[in-house]
């Protein structure tokens, strides 16, 4: 048996060395494996490391979210870009005890995702108001305890500061005014009442007589410039609203960057460093960031002849407007006497004088990196928001009106490996009592604050879609305390009632019932075992079936909407591109084959004669493509390795940010698992014994009496 | 004594489209045990369909054709192939050995199908073959790097390895000269006195005829009677055979 294999191996690596077209066909047999081997190795490591961003930023191991949902859950956004419409859970505690009976359910994090606008003030609104609390202090009616040991001389001199601030704005906009009519040829109403108000407050008049009247000079401004200036009023901002303890403890790749975590129990609200630092810090300071980041990159990056930082040095050289806007007239002169002596100029405009510091080429960058941060930044807000600041946080209601809640920023965060990633890093964290009430759902406290309202009698009924009454046991009419878009933040800016309130939501702390029981979107489950992820899932769903939770459990690959289906696209495209190639591998084998069946009928006639059966000729026909399969299979999976150990050890850097998304960090280091060699290897021995089916049935026919015939 | 090869009757015809081409009308014969029996004719005379039918290639179209006492006709393909690997060797015009294989190998083929000897068994015989036809020098070789008098002499050893009871060879010499032709035809008739195996060969050539102990004549698909190698060539040369003797191929 052995014997007679070893001589058909035989026969068939002689045959094999024989045919030049043999050759070709063992070329795409090689070319073949090598990329099953790659692809398939290649896919799979971006498949772990991809896990690894998707389970650790947010989905956890498992998504489970309410049967009733219309759509299906998204985290990173679905198909349209829009977020998926689910509908709640309402009950969390109760599905949460359910969950935690199964054996291989770790912990349960209740969720919720949602996008709003956010408002940080722009920088008219907030020099003006400092100017209004000035004048205050001024008059005796100070309001602001940061402003109270200001008098005399001092005062004086912040005042005017602020009025040279406010001046400036006024000329950044005058020539932003300027500029819009001649490039854009914009002269409407709305334009032309806009210069009107701007011509008014540049001339000098208006600041001769500002002090009589300085509350009504405010007011001018703030209704008439105020909503000209377009810096920075609105910023869209993604979120899940979570239950932050156990959140912080289940995603153990979370660390917080700056800042502290929210304090076990509190209200409060976590900024992803990396949305802090691409969306809300000022944007000249960020790409100067950007440019000594690709700097200390190695790879010897310059930034002549570089088109990105090129553009990156562009863009900082024309918009200087923001550095401009916030700084009042102090600052001002301060920075433009050190830019003076820095560029050794007697330049005078600051507008221009920052251009020409913007214009920062190879030699002088770093110097004037140092210098910006060391002699501007400590000036200016670098970003929108800080620390420690509470932000206002505007979205629609499942009904559609608009509901604002305040909320502390205590800190940024990010997950380890997933610095640079957009997809992991614009997504915050916020509590989720917050949550809650800018889902428009009833959190204890509005309870409380309704019962207080009913007790004063003062109850004043908002009529409000009665959609969501059922959730809550259906009965009362809510009447949240957040009327519908009247929140001003003006008034907010200039300390009204309304923060007093705040404070207190800032400090109270809450119990882990009264933050589980209630209404979450969904919920992420870590388990103990990943491996019985699929098992898991069923018992879920199966427990979900049993008690009535009206629950659906899904894979983190299911619940990261599109982008979970990305591997799977990918894999779709190799295995398209995979089987073309062996099509064609198949096509070439069998007419090759075919051609040489042919050409040998006489030495198969000789065998048939000499006593072999028809499935030894079959037989050896199939040999020989094995060996022709395996011989070329072998080799390019060899090359395959050989690749694939190379980036192995050198890793694959991630050159694009949605790349550390996909990388799990900021290199991939592909490994090749038995499983993708055993895929090729049974692919190379399908395909190569398919494709030889016909000449090997032909071979079999071919008659004994073939043999006595002599060749011509 | 019984015929080891028993033709009864046998017709043989191809059809070639509508066209009905007989290569044997009616022909019997009797072939004993250890004979050195050749077939003559001319051309187109019917030997090599003859052989054909014995080797067990090809089956009678009317008639009875048996082989080692088995009717021929009666049996499956596969069993006609076992037939042939174990009752029969074969020796063709034109050597027909595999080309990548060596010759040690080319001997050992036959075995290794039949699956009844070891290894070693194999080799002593297909050594002890290469001895008697005087290659055991040349047994990795392979066979283009051989004459075709050795060619021949290989495919000899391969027929007689399994030790068959019938050697059949198609004018095993027409592509040999006649000194290397009749070197081949001294070998089979060495081997068929040392083993007493029956050898039956067509040939059209007398001086090849002359070591036969029995000559048939077929002329026309039909047989012409049965004589000694010696009577043949002695009608041959007085130019007195039932059929004229082609000359002898170069
Ligand atoms: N496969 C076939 N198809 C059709 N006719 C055939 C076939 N083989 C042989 N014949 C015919 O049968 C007859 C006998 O042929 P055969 O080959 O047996 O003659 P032969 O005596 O061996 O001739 P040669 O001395 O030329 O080899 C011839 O007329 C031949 O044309
Ligand atoms: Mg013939």
């Amino acid at each position: 048996m052995i014997a007679r294999l070893v001589v058909l191996v035989q026969i068939a690596l002689r045959n094999l060395f024989a045919s030049f077209i043999n050759f070709i066909i063992g070329g795409i047999i090689l070319v073949g494996t090598c990329t099953t081997v790659v692809g398939g190795g290649m896919l799979d490591s971006l498949d772990r490391s991809m896990s690894r961003s998707v389970i650790g930023s947010v989905a956890g191991h498992v998504q489970i979210y309410s049967t009733k949902s219309k759509d299906e859950l998204a985290l990173f956004g679905g198909m349209t870009g829009g977020d998926p419409e689910l509908a709640a859970m309402t009950d969390f505690a109760k599905v949460k005890t359910a969950l935690e009976t199964l054996p291989n359910v770790k912990t349960v994090v209740p969720m919720g995702v949602s996008g709003a606008l956010i408002t940080s003030g722009n920088t008219v609104d907030l020099v003006l108001a400092r100017l209004r609390d000035l004048y205050k202090v001024r008059d005796g009616k100070n309001v602001n305890p940061d402003l109270a040991d200001l008098s005399g001389p001092a005062l004086t001199e912040q005042i005017a500061a602020q009025k040279a601030h406010v001046r400036q704005i006024v000329n950044v906009l005058k020539g932003d005014y300027t500029k819009a009519k001649v490039l854009l040829k914009k002269d409407t109403e709305e334009t032309r009442e806009g210069e009107e108000a701007l011509a008014r407050v540049s001339d000098d008049g208006f600041w001769a007589g500002f002090d009589t009247d300085p509350y009504g000079s405010l007011e001018y401004l703030e209704n008439r410039i105020a909503p000209l200036v377009t810096d920075s009023d609105l910023l869209f901002i993604r979120y899940a609203g979570t239950n932050l303890d156990t959140f912080q403890q289940s995603f153990d790749r979370m660390r917080v960057i700056d800042g502290q975590k929210v304090p076990e129990g509190h209200r409060g609200f976590l900024i992803a460093k990396f949305f802090y630092e691409n969306n809300m810090k000022l944007k000249n300071a960020r790409r100067l960031d950007q440019i000594k980041e690709a700097l200390d990159e190695g790879n010897n990056r310059v930034i002549k002849g570089d088109p990105v930082l090129e553009r990156l040095v562009k863009e900082n050289q024309a918009q200087t407007r923001d550095v401009i806007l916030q700084l009042d007239g102090i600052k001002t002169a301060q920075v433009i006497a050190a830019l003076q002596k820095l560029l050794k100029t007697e330049q005078t405009d600051f507008a221009e004088l920052l251009t020409s510091f913007f214009t920062t080429d190879d030699q002088n960058f770093r110097e004037r990196y140092d210098f910006f941060y060391k002699e501007i930044a400590p000036k200016l807000q670098l970003y929108r928001v800080k620390v420690g600041d509470s932000l206002t946080i505007k979205a629609f209601t499942k009904s559609g009106y608009v509901q604002s809640v305040n909320v502390k920023v205590y800190g940024t965060f990010s997950f380890e490996g997933l610095e640079k990633s957009p997809l992991a890093g614009s997504m915050c964290l916020m509590d989720l009592m917050s949550f809650r009430d800018l889902y428009g759902y009833l959190t204890t406290d509005k309870l409380e604050e309704m019962k207080a309202l009913k007790a004063g009698a003062q109850a004043k009924e908002v009529s409000r879609e009665h959609a969501e009454d059922d959730l809550f046991g259906g009965g009362d009419v809510v009447e949240a305390q957040a009327t519908a878009g009247v929140i001003d933040d003006k008034a907010q800016l200039s300390g009204t009632g309304q923060a007093m309130h705040q404070e207190d939501l800032v400090k109270r702390v809450y119990s882990r019932e009264e933050i589980e029981n209630g209404v979450v979107l969904n919920a992420a489950v870590m388990l103990k075992d990943p491996a019985r992820l699929k098992q898991t899932i069923a018992d879920i769903n199966a427990l979900s079936e049993k008690d009535g939770l009206s629950i659906k459990a899904v894979s983190w690959q299911d619940a990261a909407g599109l982008l979970g289906q990305f591997i799977l696209v990918a894999k779709l495209v190799l295995f398209f591109f995979v089987g073309v190639i062996f099509v064609v591998a198949m096509v070439i084998i069998n007419n090759a084959m075919m051609m040489a069946t042919l050409q040998r009928t006489q030495t198969i006639g000789t065998m048939r004669a000499i006593g072999a059966q028809r499935s030894f000729v079959l037989t050896m026909v199939l040999v020989e493509t094995l060996v022709l399969g395996l011989v070329f299979g072998v080799l390019g999976m060899g090359l395959g390795t050989g690749f694939m150990s190379y980036l192995g050890s050198h890793g694959i850097n991630a050159t694009t940010d949605i790349m550390y998304f996909f990388f799990s960090g900021p290199k991939l280091l592909p490994t090749l698992s038995a499983g993708n060699l055993i895929a090729a290897l049974v692919i190379i021995l399908v395909v190569s014994s398919l494709s030889t089916l016909i000449p090997a049935v032909i071979a079999t026919r071919v008659s004994p009496l073939r043999a006595m015939q002599t060749d011509e | 004594m019984g015929s080891i090869v028993s033709i009864r009757d046998v017709v043989k015809e191809y059809s070639l489209g509508k066209v009905v081409v007989p290569a044997l009308r009616g022909v019997s014969l009797e072939v004993e045990k250890g004979e050195f029996i050749s077939i003559a004719g001319p051309s187109g005379s019917g030997k090599t369909t003859m052989l054909n039918l014995i080797g067990c290639v090809d089956t009678a179209t009317r008639g009875v054709v048996e082989v080692a006492g088995q009717d021929t006709g009666k049996l499956t393909e596969r069993k006609l192939t076992a037939l042939r690997l174990d009752t029969i060797g074969f020796i063709f015009q034109s050597f027909n050995l595999v080309s990548v294989l060596t010759v040690f190998q080319n001997v050992e083929f036959p075995l290794l199908l039949q699956r009844k000897l070891n290894g070693a068994q194999r080799k002593a015989r297909v050594m002890q073959l290469l001895e008697q036809v005087g290659l055991a020098t040349h047994a990795k070789h392979r066979p283009n790097e051989l004459s075709g008098g050795q060619r021949q002499r290989v495919a000899v050893a391969r027929a007689l390895v399994t030790e068959p009871q019938i050697v059949l060879a198609d004018e095993p010499t027409a592509n040999l000269d006649s000194v290397t032709g009749q070197a081949i035809i001294d070998l089979m008739k060495s081997l068929n006195q040392q083993k007493g195996t029956t050898f039956i060969f067509s040939t059209h050539d007398y001086k090849v005829m002359q070591h036969a102990n029995a000559v048939v004549r077929l002329a026309d698909g039909k047989l012409q009677g049965r004589e000694t190698g010696e009577a043949a060539v002695a009608a041959a040369l007085k130019g007195m055979s039932v059929a004229p003797v082609a000359q002898a191929a170069p």
